[in-house]
């Protein structure tokens, strides 16, 4: 086993010579770390972080943001070993096969292949984020047999189950900086820099491919890295920010002959109490509330509209969850007396429960980083975010909800009522889910993608980008146990290249 | 011994309790066995499938608020096309088939539950 290695104590001027280096110590960078373990490449990951929170480094996140409400961009990661992962809340589910579609009524859509591609590596992703045996959508009928469901008659909604990740102990959930450390260091092709980060990318005069790239400290330190292949892990965010300030020999930055670097940002807004949902029957199961443990499987339901229904209907993806009891007012409890009558139900039971969501955002290449002129401490131009959403996802989802209002009708079970119709309340519910997406997108068009399907960057023959800011499309999924299947992914096609 | 005897004072005043806690019974319970009254409207055929017209009449308050050009006339001719040879239930069953509902302060209801709700208002 050996120790992690200060990058503060490389002598400015060195020059490593890896076969790969990954810079960035996420839940990404970690994977392809772990995966490229036990073969003869030589394997160099350099973090800007340490093992924990710094705010200096956090500092170096810093920038603005314009537009439509977002956290502040030093608020939304975490820039020490595990990235990411160090504030997730452990929420997995796979993407739907109609994700990787090209959708006609969702523009910009269409990944470069199917979720087959994916299929070999859900089980591995599974396994790292520690999300217990894979059960998702198997869990209705067994969960049926814990607690009934709150019953949907048929129609475009269903009820699709997330799973979680979970630390040792049951201590949600896996940050993989503290849970794979130990692994990292019995990994004998790897060496593993911790406070070293990367100011620059330099493309070979050819412009082909990238020659090396700088390594600095907060000591002073700077050292070169001329790996044959670097993998890009730093986040959706900080891999565009990284490759648009290279700007030396391609004055619009690295890979980005097309301006597509740093566009099509995305995340998944979670507005807060989107509806009321009543149940006539009384109060509902309590893993509506709280993960479930079904067989080592920490589950809890949510409301997803079927592919089908998306097609039909021209939706997005949304996962809808119930989130706590509400009272109702006056006009709430006629609604549900009047309706709960007509239809000849006893409602005298009835609970009343608020509910929030995950929603899938259209790609739009104006919602987007670009530099600023204030820099870092380390030099590096700081980001501006400027951010959008559009009536119309926010009208997409509406759909949705109607629908499962009227199939809560026709079973009879219960009704809805939306709680957001203006613009301006959708904006003031907002919230996020700190997943970035879509800044460096996959497509096999150069003009259309920053990165090829094999999520090589399209022009450079040894730069590749991993990550979900290589999603295309953002599904209504969270991203991190999805994002690190893809790597598994790159990881074998990088061992199948770089033999 | 002599038995004490009612006055006509006291008998005429029992008397007067007695039927004022029988016609108070009288008004509490007739509602219930009658149904409550309203003054009649052109609906009423349409408004008797509404078992509690009050609550109604308050989501359909709110109904009417967000549809002034609303025209009571031309919503009792669609439900009774829709009521023809059908009761309440099949008729929402048919509205929630068939996609047909209605949003109402935000709440989501069969169509002409929410067309009900408004005649209530009239």
């Amino acid at each position: 086993m050996s120790a992690f290695i200060d990058a503060r104590a490389i002598p400015s001027g060195t020059i490593l010579q890896p076969d790969v280096a990954i810079i960035g110590g996420g839940p990404a960078g970690i994977t392809l770390a772990l995966a490229l373990a036990q073969t003869r490449l030589k394997v160099m990951l350099f973090e800007s972080g340490g093992m924990d929170f710094d705010a200096k480094t956090q500092a170096l996140y810093g920038g603005k943001v314009a537009g439509v409400s977002y956290l502040p961009l030093d608020a939304s990661r975490m820039r020490y070993l595990g990235g990411g992962s160090n504030h997730w809340g452990g929420w997995c589910r796979p993407l739907d096969p109609i994700d990787f579609e090209q959708r006609p009524w969702v523009r910009h859509s269409g990944w470069p292949f199917g979720i087959k591609e994916l299929q070999p590596y859900f089980k591995r992703a599974q396994t790292l984020v520690e999300a217990g045996p894979w059960s998702y959508d198997r869990s209705t009928k067994p969960m049926a047999e814990v607690a009934e469901p709150l019953e949907l008659g048929s129609g475009g909604v269903y009820t699709s189950w997330f799973q979680f990740s979970r630390q040792r102990d049951s201590v949600l959930p896996t940050h993989f900086g503290e849970r794979y450390a130990a692994d990292l260091k019995r990994v004998a092709n790897l060496k593993l820099f911790l406070h070293g980060n990367a100011t620059h990318l330099s493309i070979a005069a050819n412009a082909a491919n990238l020659d090396h790239f700088e390594i600095s400290t907060f000591n002073g330190r700077k050292f070169s890295v001329k790996a044959k292949t670097t993998v890009l892990a730093l986040g959706a965010v900080e891999n565009a920010r990284l490759m648009l300030a290279s700007r030396d020999v391609a004055s619009a930055g690295v890979g980005n002959g097309n301006d597509l670097v740093g566009r099509f940002f995305a995340d998944h807004p979670i507005p807060r109490d989107t509806a009321t949902l009543v149940s006539f029957a009384g109060d509902i199961p309590g893993y509506y509330f709280n993960a479930y443990d079904l067989n080592g499987a920490l589950v809890r339901p949510a409301f997803a509209p079927r592919d089908d229904f998306k097609r039909n209907s021209k939706v997005l993806g949304s996962l809808t969850t119930v989130e706590n009891a509400v009272e109702l007012d006056d006009l709430g409890k006629a609604a549900v007396v009047t309706t709960a009558l007509a239809l000849g139900v006893d409602a005298s039971n009835a609970k009343a429960y608020s509910v929030g969501c995950g929603l899938e955002l259209e790609p739009d290449p104006e919602r987007r980083l670009t530099l600023t002129d204030e820099r870092d401490s380390l030099g590096l131009p700081r980001l501006k975010l400027s951010n959008r959403v559009s009536d119309s996802d926010f009208a997409r989802y509406r759909l949705t909800m109607r629908e499962l209002g009227r199939q809560l009708l026709a079973a009879r079970s219960g009704m809805m009522r939306l709680n957001l119709k203006s613009r301006e309340s959708w904006l003031a519910a907002l919230d996020w889910g700190d997943h970035h997406l879509g800044t460096t997108r996959m497509h096999v068009d150069p003009k259309q993608g920053v990165v090829d399907a094999n999520l090589k960057v399209h022009g450079l023959s040894n730069l590749y980008v991993a990550g979900s800011g290589v999603f295309p499309t953002y599904s209504a999924s969270n991203p991190t146990m999805n994002l690190v299947a893809l790597t598994l992914r790159l990881a074998d096609h990088l061992k199948g290249i770089m033999r | 011994m002599k038995q004490p005897r009612l006055s006509r004072r006291t008998m005429v005043a029992g008397g007067g309790v007695a039927a004022a806690l029988g016609a108070t019974a009288l008004g509490l319970t007739l509602p219930r066995w009658l149904g409550r009254r309203h003054a009649p409207t052109p609906y009423d055929d349409l408004l008797a499938t509404l078992v509690d017209r009050e609550q109604a009449a308050r989501l359909g308050e709110v109904a009417r608020s967000a549809l002034p050009t609303f025209s009571a006339r031309a919503a009792a001719r669609e439900l009774r096309q829709r009521f023809e040879r059908r009761n309440l239930a099949e008729v929402l069953d048919a509205d929630i088939r068939e996609g047909r509902i209605a949003e109402v302060g935000g709440w989501l209801l069969p169509d002409s539950l929410a067309q009900l709700c408004t005649l209530a208002t009239y």
